[in-house]
């Protein structure tokens, strides 16, 4: 898989900037409106969290710069899953019609999404340097810079479930409506609302949140982007774990499916 | 373009490709419902599929140009998806050396609202070109295809022969070791299909290997070395191509005559001797020579002569006056019956042909041996070989005695031409023209 992958480089780097122009084809702002969307979520969560309601999450100061760091993965990765998941009927054509390497298409779908994460990076940026110099918080730090490492583990995890995801949709049609309910009821499971200790006390819910796989994920990004500390080798570990089974997996199925994709799409 | 005694481009061997029903009540899957059943993959069981292909075998030498043939349905395209690797056989196994460039569709390959030029890095990844191998050979793809002033449009603009025209130009400059082509030649003009040929042909001289689906069997003839013949999913025929397709035509007219019957039979009832006529299996006899022959044998053609002032000839000279005789025998009065003939080149492509009906001759009765003369003052063909069909059926079509390749003539002439009609003519020259004596 990885090596049939690496093989088609050229066409998963070309598909990906094709899905990205044809997400800002015709718009006014182009790729501004990756900035737009951030910096919108940035202001209104300030302004309801940290104005409006003065929030009492622990020390996660200012709430909607720990918000976001955060958040920004989990949208990196739901749509990731949500785009990869149809990826494969969507283009049935190509499929049907051409040989074409069928396991390019969710894991553009995942490239496509980080980009998009990576452009909304500088908007985080900005605002952890207006509340570290601006506002005395003591957030960020040197930590930022193993923020790639982070995005490399999260890679093959959120690669590897668009593949398992993608080739079962073409077979279950009901697939990406599951995926979707899962997605909502993952979101409050993970710890992006609520820093992770605010849940410890609540028993059940603690459990739950430690066994979402994508609670490691999401805490590296905090822990290095928000609070300016390295995390142990513990956490890395779990998410490189996490990672690997996903990616196996996930392209376990896939390949275990492909044999009757091409009739099935 | 023959082929050579290397280890061959394509080996298939016993394919068995089934379809899953897509009917009402066999097609909706969900998750939910594999997972009750506890298996992601489910076999199919008998009465939801649909056997595509059924114990298929063939080889394909490097170099040669290989075509299938079939009607609709008969499973030519997925043959040739399988050879492609798009699809998978239930059982058998499929071998392709070296690298493959398919043609399966028309447009295959195009996302639709990028330009052509994105389209040709595209295709040219998916066909495993680096970009920077696609840079070197962007402009000799475009140029090929005649698309200059198109390329940065986007393809959903383009025409269906300007999709074929662009796929094709980026799959022969990958240079494929086995190009798969599926009736795409036959959407291009004229102009472009004769550059398609040409680099086929230069493919060919390479080494490299073409197997080709179209329902044109003269371009079939024209360019492949064996043709397989598909029937319903089974091979029914491979060898050289005048054969095949020769073989294949004639089980087409058959199966056409066969209906006629049965449309009549149908309108008439069952009554009386229509009905046993229809029960009288037509049977086509296939001899050593590539002739066939079928029809009811109510009345049969005993004997087609070629005759030259009076005397049976297997050859003339363009322009003798000729006459085809043929000899009939009814079994059975007949009152509705038409004499046919016919004169096609050996390749299929016909020359000339004509009937009684069509002369506004109308039957009364048939019945004992009869003689039936089709006199030509000057048969003025050019020269070549000729094959002769003759016939008699009802208004109707349905054949008693059909005899395709009855009888082959050569034809001599003073000079070579193109075409088949030689018809009598003079040069003239006047004013400032001058030939060596």
């Amino acid at each position: 898989m990885l090596a049939r992958l690496l093989h088609f480089r050229g066409l998963l780097l070309t598909l990906t900037a094709r899905e990205l122009k044809a997400r800002y084809r015709g718009s006014l702002l182009g790729f501004l409106w990756s900035l737009v969307n951030p910096l919108l979520l940035l202001a209104v969560y300030t302004l309801v969290f940290d104005v409006v309601f003065k929030n009492r999450a622990g020390g996660a100061q200012p709430y909607a710069v720990f918000l976001l760091s955060g958040l920004f993965p989990w949208i990196w990765f739901s749509g990731a899953l949500l785009d990869g998941t149809v990826s494969l009927s969507a283009n049935a054509g190509l499929l049907r019609k051409a040989v074409f390497p069928a396991e390019v298409l969710p894991v553009v779908s995942t490239l496509a999404s980080l980009v998009h994460y990576l452009l909304a990076l500088p908007v985080l940026l900005v605002a952890l340097a207006v509340a570290r110099f601006g506002l005395h918080h003591p957030v960020g730090g040197w930590s930022i810079l193993l923020l790639p490492a982070a995005i490399l583990v999260q890679l093959p995890f959120t690669a590897g479930l668009a593949l398992a995801l993608a080739a079962l949709n073409v077979h279950f049609k009901d697939v990406r409506d599951l995926l979707a309910n899962l997605l909502t009821l993952a979101f409050f499971l993970t710890p992006i609302l609520y820093p992770l200790e605010t849940v410890a006390r609540v028993r059940p819910l603690a459990l739950l949140v430690a066994a979402n796989p994508v609670t490691p994920f999401v805490r590296l990004y905090q822990e290095l982007l928000f609070f300016g500390r390295v995390p142990g080798p513990g956490l890395w570990l779990q998410a490189a774990g996490l990672a690997l089974v996903a990616w196996a997996i996930g392209s376990w199925i896939f390949e275990r499916l492909s044999q009757t994709l091409v009739e099935a799409v | 373009m023959s082929a050579t005694a290397s280890a061959p481009a394509i080996v298939a061997s016993g394919i068995t490709k089934m379809y899953r029903r897509m009917a009402p009540g066999f097609q909706l899957r969900t998750l939910k419902s594999a997972l009750l059943e506890g298996s992601l993959v489910r076999g199919l069981s008998p009465e939801e599929a649909i056997v595509a292909l059924s114990d298929v075998s063939f080889e394909v030498a490097k170099g040669e140009a290989f075509g299938l043939i079939g009607s609709n349905g008969s499973g030519k395209s997925t043959l040739l998806k399988l050879v492609a690797g798009m699809l998978r056989p239930d059982s058998g196994t499929v071998a392709v050396d070296g690298r493959v460039a398919a043609l399966i569709e028309l447009g295959a390959g195009f996302p639709p609202e990028i330009s052509g030029r994105e389209n040709v890095y595209i295709n040219g990844a998916v066909l495993g070109l680096s970009r920077r191998e696609v840079d070197q050979r962007l402009d000799s793809i475009v140029d090929f295809s005649g698309l200059e002033d198109f390329i940065d449009e986007p393809v959903k603009t383009y025409s269906s022969g300007m999709y074929v025209r662009l796929g094709f130009a980026v799959a022969i400059h990958t240079a494929p070791d086995v190009l798969l082509v599926d009736e795409v030649l036959a959407v291009g003009d004229e102009a472009f299909a004769h550059r398609c040929l040409r680099k086929i042909e230069e493919l060919l001289a390479s080494g490299r290997t073409l197997l080709l689906v179209s329902h044109s069997l003269s371009l079939m003839e024209g360019i492949c070395d064996r043709l397989l013949w598909l029937d319903r999913g089974k091979a029914q025929m491979v060898g050289e191509p005048r054969r095949v397709a020769d073989a294949y035509r004639e089980a087409v007219a058959e199966e056409e005559g066969r209906r006629h019957r049965e449309e009549k039979e149908r309108e008439e009832g069952t009554a009386g001797e229509n009905s046993r006529a229809g029960a009288i299996e037509s049977t086509a006899v296939d001899s050593s020579d590539g002739s066939r022959r079928w029809g009811s044998r109510q009345a049969e053609i005993t004997a087609v002569r070629l005759l030259v002032a009076g005397e049976e000839r297997y050859h003339l000279k363009s322009g003798e006056p000729a006459t085809l005789e043929l000899t009939v025998e009814a079994r059975e009065r007949l009152d509705d019956f038409v004499f046919g003939v016919a004169l096609s080149t050996p390749r299929g492509d016909e020359v000339w042909g004509t009937n009684t009906d069509l002369e506004g001759w109308r039957p009364e009765r048939l019945e004992g041996s009869a003689r039936v003369r089709v006199e030509i003052p000057a048969l003025q063909l050019a020269a070549g070989e000729y094959v002769v069909d003759v016939a008699v059926h009802s208004r109707e079509g349905a054949p008693y005695d059909y005899r395709k390749g009855a009888l082959s003539l050569s034809v001599t002439a003073p000079s070579a031409a193109i075409g088949v009609y030689r018809p009598p003519h003079q040069w003239r020259f006047d004013g400032g023209v001058r030939w060596v004596k």
